[in-house]
């Protein structure tokens, strides 16, 4: 093939081209340590790259979903805790009680009731870090009970101004949770009440009243008759509560694990699909360099050779 | 015999000839650098003998004309790729530009240095938002980061829309100034064609006027596919789409743009009014993209917003905030161009309707079912996820993309190989021309020493009278 003086120049440049286009590609991957990051670069991995930068998304969205469930179930587990220890207080008062405990005992153990029902209305209207109600349903702005009481300042009633409805959020796709413990449902279906309970007879502010009122009164046979049993009842239900509570707390480790887990091969496929291979990429890289300072040091020496130099 | 007088003559025609050789590789050394030179060569042969008692005796040499190194197939290769080129790079740049003004950024998962951006991220705050407002509804400080991360995604949005609607808008002036320039070249064409048709018909010959030619031809090829026919006395016809646009030396038709509807620009030709198919070149390029491409993209973007702005707003306007109060909207507007986020949570973060009943304000329903949205599939959306459609019309932009960048390369392959062998054909080659000089030289020197003999022998002639 006949060789023109411009075809040298023209190849050349080509070719440079070529390597310095080359160079700028490993160049990218080199700074940016990515493979791809344009869409036109890896089409299917970009596709793929977005999917499960979404995904990584959700799954650290969902842990922080959890994070915040938790809270919300340590805190309902603190006062259920609490609430649990003033019945069994309560429950401890009304079995010492008997036809020949004195009226001074029983006025004693009345003000004792009085001091517990107090302290189980704080409970039950316990606020999260946030000021939000978290017995009161789906009601969380204003204190779910509250209490009626006489001249003397003695709780007489206790009304529930909260609903029925419970909070529930996702910790995994498709997968709902509540972390909430319902005040009272006297409904009969959905979620057991914490205070107030049909399906568990738990009563509670009224029957540490009713205690009350029947140690005030002397009425030693009605409390062991129907006190006792009452407050048995309240008992199981916040066993009950705690129990369920332990459930949630303990649905809400395991998910986290798998969503940990998950987040983790997230990072791992993203890492495989997009991060580059440094090792491989800068030996690719040295390799071009050298193509390129190779090709420029015989295009000079050819480009400056001609016939000229030998004649004359 | 020719005698000494012929002789002379001979050897003056031959000192003539190797100068006219020597001319044509002068010329051919000084344009040795000259884009679309074609190298030149003396045509030469034996002059008219003469007839002789002892046979023919030769008269010397003799030059016909000055011919060009060239190949017709080649030229018209190199056209037809040049238009295949044209249309490939103009088709690259627009994508490249499209591909940009999507803004879609991966992270880099080991450095964490590059944080994700776009239509993606921002897609997946905005459900997180939605989700960290379902764990704790009357939050405000959620609240505030909901309508932050909205707007965020409305902005991005808008300013994808707008990028697509620039690029769009610049395809069209690319068009404009490319129907500009083809009309300049094709006037330049019918011109060179009248000088040309002119200098053959004195019986010359016009190589650099051909050259200039096929430069313009190539030239105008880069913007569209041309038709060159050549002709019988020296001129080429030129044809675009199936309509003549120079018949010899008159341009008989022009390009121009005509608004086919909403600003997008089509090409016919001025005269016949015909609208032109263009199947190759930087205009076709630009159109391929703005109406294919392009317009797909800035559809399924703009599907993409109606559906969320539909989708949320359905769910969302059923919604109470934290004042009782319900039935707006979450977002406004109707695509990417014009979303945006209801302007009263901007200023009062509880007017977002996260709940499903009214004065619950603990109630989360709404706002767990429009976090629930990122993994609903959407029948508007092909049965997808809006964050899997958005992955999908990236992808799709990006094979379109990968597609082209490749096609680019190899048409630039096949351009340099036809170069290649153009330059094997019609380029200069300073050693040729040298050891053509070097010949033409040594020739000029034998004649002249035939001169310098013939005087010699004339000279012997003379003396012998003064003896």
């Amino acid at each position: 093939m006949r060789v023109s003086s411009s075809s040298f120049p023209d190849s050349f440049i080509y070719e440079t081209n070529q390597l310095q286009n080359q160079q700028n590609t490993l160049q990218t991957e080199a700074s940016t340590g990515l493979t791809f990051t344009t869409p036109g670069d890896n089409p299917a991995g970009m596709t793929q790259a977005l999917e499960l930068q979404a995904d990584s998304s959700e799954t650290t969205q969902y842990q922080n979903n959890i994070t915040q469930l938790t809270n919300s179930a340590t805190t309902s587990y603190d006062a259920l805790n609490g609430l649990q220890t003033l019945i069994s207080q309560a429950s401890t008062i009304a079995a010492g009680v008997d036809s020949t405990t004195s009226t001074q005992q029983l006025n004693s153990d009345a003000t004792e009731i009085g001091g517990i029902i107090q302290q189980a209305l704080q409970l039950a209207n316990t606020q999260d870090s946030n000021g939000n109600y978290i017995f009161g349903g789906t009601n969380v702005s204003s204190p779910p009970f509250v209490a009626s009481t006489d001249a003397d300042g003695n709780v007489t009633g206790v009304t529930y101004q909260g609903n029925t409805s419970v909070a529930s959020s996702e910790i995994a796709p498709g997968v709902t949770v509540s972390a909430q413990t319902l005040g009272a449902n006297t409904t009969g279906t959905g979620p057991r009440g914490l205070i107030t309970d049909t399906r568990s007879g738990a009563d509670l502010f009224n029957h540490l009243i009713s205690l009350q009122n029947d140690l005030t009164s002397g009425n030693a046979s009605a409390v062991t008759s129907t006190d006792v049993p009452n407050l048995s009842k309240d008992e199981a239900n916040i066993a009950y509560q705690v129990g369920s509570n332990g459930v949630v707390q303990s649905t809400l480790t395991n998910t986290n694990d798998v969503a940990t887990q998950q987040a983790t091969n997230l990072t791992t496929q993203m890492s495989n699909l997009t991060d580059a291979n440094l090792s491989t990429t800068l030996t690719q890289l040295q390799q071009t360099e050298t193509s390129y300072q190779a090709a420029l040091e015989s295009g000079v020496q050819v480009m400056q050779i001609s016939l000229v130099d030998f004649l004359y | 015999m020719i005698g000494l007088f012929g002789t002379l003559d001979l050897a003056s025609n031959s000192l003539s000839v190797q100068e006219e050789a020597m001319e044509v590789t002068g010329q051919n050394l000084a344009n040795v650098n000259t884009t679309g030179y074609t190298r030149q060569q003396l045509e030469v042969q034996a002059a008219t003998p003469l007839q002789t008692p002892i046979g023919q005796e030769g008269t010397g040499v003799e030059a016909t004309g000055i011919s060009q190194a060239t190949d017709a197939l080649l030229n018209s290769q190199i056209q037809a790729e040049n238009s295949v080129t044209g249309s490939l790079t103009a088709q690259q740049t627009a994508l490249q530009n499209t591909e940009t003004s999507l803004n879609e950024q991966i992270s880099n998962t080991s450095t964490g240095t590059a944080s994700p951006s776009g239509i993606t991220a921002d897609l997946a705050n905005l459900f997180g938002s939605f989700q960290s407002l379902s764990t704790d509804p009357s939050n405000l400080t959620d609240r505030q980061s909901l309508v932050a991360n909205a707007q965020q995604l409305a902005t991005e949005f808008n300013q994808v829309s707008s990028s697509l609607g620039s690029v769009n808008t610049q395809l069209n002036q690319s068009i404009q100034n490319d129907v500009t320039s083809s009309n300049q070249d094709l006037t330049q064409i019918a011109s060179l064609n009248q000088q040309i048709i002119e200098a053959q018909g004195d019986g010359g010959s016009a190589n650099d006027l051909e050259d200039e030619r096929e430069q313009a031809i190539e030239n105008l090829s880069n913007y569209v596919n041309v038709t060159a026919t050549a002709q019988s006395n020296g001129g080429v016809n030129i044809g675009i789409g199936g309509v003549t646009m120079v018949s010899g030396g008159t341009a008989t038709d022009s390009l121009e743009t005509y608004d086919a509807g909403g600003g997008q620009l089509q090409i016919q030709a001025q005269n016949a009014g015909t609208h032109l198919t263009l199947s190759s070149g930087s205009i076709e390029g630009d159109i391929t993209v703005r109406d294919g491409a392009l317009a797909t993209l800035q559809t399924s973007v703009n599907t993409l917003a109606s559906q969320l702005i539909t989708q949320v707003n359905g769910i969302y306007s059923s919604g109470y905030d934290l004042n009782g109060n319900t039935g707006a909207d979450f977002f406004t507007g109707t695509d990417a161009s014009n979303i945006g986020v209801n302007s009263a949570l901007a200023n009062d973060p509880g007017a977002v309707q996260a709940s499903g009943t009214a004065g619950a304000t603990g109630d989360n329903s709404v706002a767990l079912k429009l976090a629930q949205l990122a993994n609903t599939n959407i029948p508007g959306l092909s049965n997808q996820t809006f964050s899997q459609s958005w992955a999908q019309t990236v992808g799709d932009l990006g094979y379109t993309v990968s597609e082209v960048n490749q096609q680019v390369t190899n048409s630039a392959s096949a351009n340099q190989m036809l170069s290649n062998q153009r330059q094997s054909v019609s380029g200069v080659s300073i050693d040729q021309e040298m050891t053509n000089l070097m010949q033409y030289e040594k020739s000029y020197e034998a004649s002249a020493q035939i001169v310098t003999s013939l005087n010699q022998m004339l000279q012997t002639i003379v003396d012998m009278d003064d003896t």
